[in-house]
């Protein structure tokens, strides 16, 4: 390179300053049209408020038809985002887990949690009641599958903070998705799946679940889950436990 | 309020704070990737600059200064536009029109010809890829060298040469025009 006759050390200063003072002002003659700065700042912080990129990506794809992080590329972003962090396992011993935050779902892929043995106790404070009775106990709108009806049961926990519809062979969890952690997963890979069509994650494999008291404290009511998906519509975090794949994802588009 | 505060609240999850940072910096994401050839698409090359530069808060050197960081940002993300387009000749027709919209002024100077700054304009259009976004980043945005190897992501020695082979083609090539 020292020998390039392009080293800009060979110039006098004063070679380019015509050329240099033209191109200032030809640039200051350039309009950049751009939106006012408060609609960019409520546009982008709509963005990172929406409970899924994948949900703003696609409506703008038509605009904008950018090239799809894989799911396992978008998944990276997520981490690299949210935390790697440097955790002690129950045994003791030093182990990176990575956290996904989501919809009230915090979800730990690394070592597999202590996965929890017997029969799942209840949520704090469960009890049954009806859909109506339901509807009036917590602040968020409870949302019914029409692909399933009128639930079997309906079980309202903890003062109101979840409420669970079951049919047979099925469960699904509402709790408000914005606030704070209601659920903990612990699993160990593969990472949950990126569905962006209901703007949630599916989590293919059995996993220790665990609810995270409102007040703090630690995790309690540990029990393991089977495949699940979680997703988010209008604040509220649903889950829902029991179904495979594309039966999941046929629940949760008809989710209204 | 200003940068670091705004950004220490940032990283404490405060979006109200980060608006700040959105609003503060809106004009010169936009100007950037404009200019740096994402044309229209320069909306949504800013949003998602400002998006990935939110979820990569925590990388940024508290010391450094915030603009050239979230410039990169942008022209990082107008690069993978235009790379995944093959939007060259689509930036040049971009940068001519608003060129126009502009009206007669123009620049004074060996430019001052039947098109006014218009030639000027199209030698930069057509100078390599890598010595146009040095020409853009140093003159047209008006960042120094060492803001514009931030942001293109070079060495500073790297920007004194793309700009200089630039600035000698620039005056080749507008030179010669104004021969008789």
């Amino acid at each position: 390179m020292s020998s390039s006759p392009d080293r800009p050390g060979d110039r006098s200063d004063d070679r380019f300053d015509e050329l240099e003072a033209d191109l200032r002002a030809l640039g200051e003659t350039l309009h950049a049209p751009a939106p006012p700065p408060d609609a960019v700042a409520r546009a982008v912080r709509a963005r990172l408020e929406a409970p899924s990129e994948q949900g703003a990506r696609s409506r703008r794809q038509g605009l904008f038809p950018r090239v799809r992080l894989s799911p396992r590329k978008a998944v990276a972003a997520v981490v690299v985002f949210l935390a790697v962090l440097i955790g002690a396992t129950p045994q003791g011993r030093a182990a990176v887990v990575s956290v996904l935050r989501f919809a009230g779902v915090e979800i730990r892929v690394g070592e597999p949690g202590p996965l929890p043995t017997g029969v799942a106790s209840p949520l704090p404070s469960e009890r049954r009641v009806t859909l109506d009775e339901a509807r009036q106990a917590v602040a968020f709108p409870v949302a019914v599958p029409a692909a399933l009806g009128d639930p079997a049961d309906v079980r309202v926990s903890d003062g109101g903070r979840v409420v669970t519809l079951l049919w047979p062979g099925l469960r699904l969890d509402e709790y408000d998705g914005t606030l704070d952690v209601v659920f903990r997963k612990d699993l160990g890979e593969p990472w949950p799946e990126d569905v962006p069509t209901v703007r949630g994650w599916w989590i293919q494999q059995p996993h220790g679940v665990s609810y995270m008291p409102k007040n703090g404290g630690p995790p309690t009511q540990d029990r393991v889950a089977g495949p699940t998906l979680i997703w988010q519509r209008d604040g509220v975090g649903l889950r829902l436990e029991g179904a495979d794949k594309e039966e999941a994802l046929r629940i949760a588009n008809s989710t209204r | 309020m200003d940068d670091d505060e705004a950004i220490t609240r940032a990283l404490a999850g405060d979006l109200d704070a980060y608006e700040v940072l959105v609003a503060r910096y809106s004009a010169a994401a936009h100007r950037t990737a404009s200019l740096l050839g994402a044309g229209d698409e320069a909306e949504d090359v800013v949003q998602e600059a400002f998006v990935k530069a939110f979820r990569h808060l925590r990388g940024f050197r508290r010391e450094a200064a915030f603009r050239p960081w979230l410039l990169r940002i942008v022209a990082n993300e107008t690069h993978n536009l235009t790379r995944s387009r093959g939007r060259r000749a689509d930036l040049a027709a971009r940068l001519g029109q608003e060129r126009e919209q502009e009206g007669p002024q123009t620049p004074e100077g060996i430019v001052v010809t039947a098109d006014g700054g218009g030639r000027l304009l199209q030698a930069v259009r057509n100078l390599p890829d890598r010595e146009r976004e040095a020409v853009v980043c140093r003159y047209f945005l008006q960042l120094s060298e060492v803001e514009t190897a931030e942001v293109l992501g070079v060495r500073l020695g790297t920007v004194k040469s793309r700009t200089f082979r630039g600035l000698r083609r620039l005056r080749e090539e507008v030179g010669r025009e104004l021969l008789p």
